[in-house]
């Protein structure tokens, strides 16, 4: 029903594999323990109870991790992902030039609403370790600052800065032209994140070769079909949405603002800009999926290149786990858009 | 298009194959873990899956009915990565929550299945090796040249490790920060290596001055802070109605971490119990530390009781030493840094843990550092020990400017391990530190479950941290029941708390 909390259960359990349905509303479970009515977050329990992982430079099928720094200031800390050839890397080979004519590196932005998660949980690390096996690239997770205690546009800042830096390392350029060929990519929030960040590359003059975009999170102030059909049936509710948005957003700001809703009311045309090419996934369960479906449909009318690819039966959450179709249909189209360029 | 994976289009659970791993048997799939969320940290058994659906769904009634789901917030969580203990403990607050997994046959029969079966000692076991760059040349060419000297001393080519020592020692002078600072001691202590320099002269260091830098870096760093506070909090949890309590710490020290635990245990509910402290060190300061820590529990209400244990090594305990009154006590184990140094003799580890099982402890709090510097080869000791103290001296750099003093010392007190680390063999090398997971497998062969630290702790270290203020970088980490502290994503320092299979509390 919308706008109720009851959640219809039973409709959930029939879309997706058990363990998918444990992991996804055990997310969801314990996220609405940290959402205070009152707009704080519980972050020390968040952190509690998020599962963590440390980077490894030993290799595990073929991928190896490290951290690096890129701004003290902010404490800005990226994980960066790469394929391992012959022989374990060791210290000194972690940042050894990359081999290839065109090798792809992915500034990745993890979702959670701009709330949860961070470059170092499980379910990113996972993610991003299968990314570098699919798109034979390197990936940099940004470990972003998050909401509520940092609102917009702190995470926006700490993509760009992770852009710039992957732009200016020496041992990421293709050999092919010397320049890094960089892809930005992120789901739900971490989608929203990487088209703000890719609309100031475009402003300051940085090159973008795609932006890979799952279940991206954006919004508005109306209530769309899909919002009111789907509320609190597939592990979301509106009410949550509506949550993050007041957490993430300027104070006093509502969702009509341009982060929520780049092509809405308040947002500035895409026309005419060299925006890059974008890979827009949307499940079919997602209630947001109106907003979604809107910005796929923005970017074509500004003349902008997009590809959808929309999955019926897919809930959020689908690309966490490899025992769907959804997952090895969108990871096949992620590796084709990345790696179109490289023949 | 072809796929190695099998594909569902219903509603069962997808059974999933992942490259590297063996196919099990049908009988041992029901008692393992499912695989997939296994890999993104949580550990539900196959078997359980619906069980635990089960909950999950009266979990979401119970909360969505409740008006005051914020109750919740009060509630102190256990290993989150236990799905179904997790969920139960939300779902029956009130009954005493059971802070292990539920049956601890089954956990050991996991385990014993897991270390049998080399698929199961997948990446957890393969050490991370993590490092930061600050992205500067010259801290890069000072790494490779470390590195490259370790890499000669492995491989015996001295005057090749002679030649590289030297460089290194020019290239650390003009590093400034903590980069400089790590490769200057490591450049040392291969130094010691090369010319073998014996380490006995190393060894044979005043005990007190050891612990005087220990102070400093007890002052300076949130690490041994965060040990002792999280350490407590578990003995306080674990000693909730006990009349007497009776501590044998492992390494007494200053004695930093008593204070605290007696103030603790003096604003008891209900009275406070009488504290009995056994401590076992070897410096000659110990017996004045009882006396200071009986003004401090006379000052505060508590019956105290203190016993000095000096011995050479922790081999040397036995059980009678301790003189424990089963009848009337309570007894807890601590040690902070002291369980890694008896790994430097085949035996020692097995004669501790007997004596520990002996005394018959309610809980046995254990910290250690977060890194296998015990490997047989002595260059991955090297490269894995580089990272780990390059992270630490980072974190001294960084926040909140230290007395000059302070710092000095610490970087001393660190400095001493590195030495030990790397140029140091045989039972001369002490620094023996090891990870949590194989900890976790030598406890657990040793006949120890886990007693997991909840939220509670983790919140409260967290704003320790904080109020500490020494720098953004540190985090608190819960880990499968135990808690880390990290610096830049990187643990460093791990706690951990145990108690006898089939022992009470």
């Amino acid at each position: 029903m919308a706008g109720s909390d009851q959640v219809n259960l039973i409709e959930s359990k029939t879309v997706v594999p058990l363990n998918t349905w444990v992991l996804i509303s055990n997310f969801k479970l314990a996220y609405n323990l940290l959402r205070r009515p009152d707009g704080t977050f519980n972050r020390h329990l968040a952190e509690f109870l998020d599962r963590k992982v440390p980077a490894n430079a030993n290799p595990v099928d073929g991928v190896f991790s490290f951290d690096v720094i890129i701004d003290r200031q902010t404490n800005l800390l990226s994980r960066v992902y790469r394929p391992a050839h012959a022989g374990s890397p060791s210290v000194t080979h972690l940042q050894n030039p990359v081999d290839g004519e065109i090798v792809p590196v992915i500034v990745f932005f993890h979702g959670g609403s701009f709330a949860h998660s961070s470059a170092n949980s499980a379910i990113y690390d996972t993610l991003c370790r299968r990314l570098v096996g699919l798109c034979h690239a390197v990936v940099v997770s940004v470990n972003y600052r998050r909401a509520p205690e940092n609102r917009h546009p702190c995470a926006y800042d700490d993509g760009w800065a992770a852009l710039n830096w992957v732009n200016s390392r020496s041992w990421l350029k293709s050999k092919k032209d010397s320049k890094v060929h960089i892809f930005l990519a992120g789901d739900s929030s971490g989608g929203n994140i990487a088209h703000n960040v890719a609309l100031r590359a475009v402003e300051l003059g940085i090159d973008v070769l795609g932006n890979v975009l799952l279940n991206p999170m954006f919004g508005g102030t109306d209530r769309t079909e899909s919002e009111k059909r789907l509320d609190g049936k597939y592990f979301v509710t509106v009410r949550d949405r509506d949550w993050y948005w007041r957490a993430f957003l300027p104070e006093g700001e509502d969702r009509e603002h341009p982060a929520c809703s780049p092509f809405g009311p308040r947002s500035k045309s895409l026309e005419g800009l060299s925006f890059p090419k974008s890979l827009v996934v949307v499940a079919g369960l997602d209630l947001i999926q109106d907003w979604q479906l809107k910005y796929a449909e923005g970017l074509k009318e500004a003349g902008q290149e997009v590809k959808l690819v929309y999955l019926e039966q897919a809930t959020i959450g689908f690309y966490l786990l490899p025992n769907n179709n959804h997952f090895h249909t969108v990871m096949d189209e992620i590796a084709a858009f990345v790696n179109a360029e490289c023949q | 298009m072809k796929r190695s994976h099998q594909e569902t289009s219903s509603v069962q659970e997808a059974p999933s194959i992942s490259t590297n791993k063996k196919i099990k048997l049908k009988e041992e799939d029901d008692n393992m873990d499912d695989e997939l969320l296994a890999a993104l940290g949580y550990n539900v058994r196959s078997s359980d899956m619906a069980d635990v659906a089960h909950k999950l769904e009266q979990l979401e009634m119970v909360l969505s009915n409740d008006d005051n789901a914020f109750n919740y917030n009060n509630t102190v969580h256990y290993n989150p990565s236990d799905l179904s203990v997790w969920a139960h403990t939300m779902l029956y607050p009130d009954l005493d929550p059971t802070r292990t997994t539920p049956s601890d046959e089954c956990t050991t029969s996991n385990k014993r299945i897991r270390l049998g079966d080399s698929a199961y000692t997948e990446s957890t076991t393969t050490r991370p090796v993590v490092l930061f760059y600050d992205s500067q040349e010259t801290g890069v060419r000072l790494v490779q040249a470390l590195v490259a000297c370790a890499e000669a001393v492995q491989t015996e080519n001295l005057s090749l490790a002679e030649a590289l020592v030297k460089r290194v020692g020019s290239l650390a002078a003009s590093q400034v920060g903590a980069m400089g600072k790590v490769a200057t001691f490591f450049a040392e202590a291969l130094a010691r290596r090369i010319y073998k320099i014996h380490p006995s002269s190393v060894a044979a260091i005043d005990p007190s001055f050891e612990e005087i830098l220990q102070m400093h870096f007890y002052d300076s760093t949130p690490y041994l802070k965060f040990a002792h506070f999280t350490a407590n909090q578990a003995i306080l949890e674990a000693v909730t109605t006990a009349r007497v309590v009776h501590v044998i710490d492992l390494g007494i020290n200053q004695g930093m971490q008593w204070p605290a635990l007696m103030q603790a245990l003096a604003l008891r509910h209900g009275g406070p119990p009488s504290f009995r402290l056994t401590g076992v060190g070897h410096s000659e300061g110990i017996q004045q530390l009882g006396w200071k820590l009986a003004q401090l529990a006379q000052a505060i209400g508590v019956e105290f009781e203190f016993k000095a244990l000096t011995v050479e090594r922790l081999t040397d305990l036995e059980p009678e030493m301790f003189e424990t009154r089963p009848e009337s006590e309570t007894v807890v184990v601590n040690s902070v840094f002291e369980f890694h140094t008896v790994l430097s003799q085949p035996g020692s580890i097995e004669k501790l843990f007997a004596t520990v099982k002996a005394v018959k402890p309610v809980i046995i709090t254990v910290v250690e550092q977060e890194a296998n510097h015990n490997g047989v080869v002595f260059l991955e000791r090297f490269n894995e020990s580089l990272h780990y103290y390059s992270s630490l001296f980072d974190s001294l750099e960084d926040g909140v400017l230290l007395p000059s003093q302070d710092r000095v010392m610490s970087e001393a007190y660190i400095g001493r391990q590195i030495l030990n680390v790397v140029a140091t063999e045989g039972v001369d090398r002490t620094e023996r530190h090891e990870t949590l997971v194989q900890w976790r497998k030598r406890f657990g062969l040793a006949g120890f479950v886990p007693v997991n630290l909840g939220s509670d702790a983790f919140k409260q270290a967290s704003l320790l941290l904080e109020i500490f203020g020494g720098g953004d970088g540190y985090r608190v980490e819960e880990n499968d029941g135990s808690l880390m502290l990290a610096w830049q994503m990187r643990p460093i320092i791990a706690t951990s708390a145990w108690k006898l299979r089939g022992g009470r509390g």
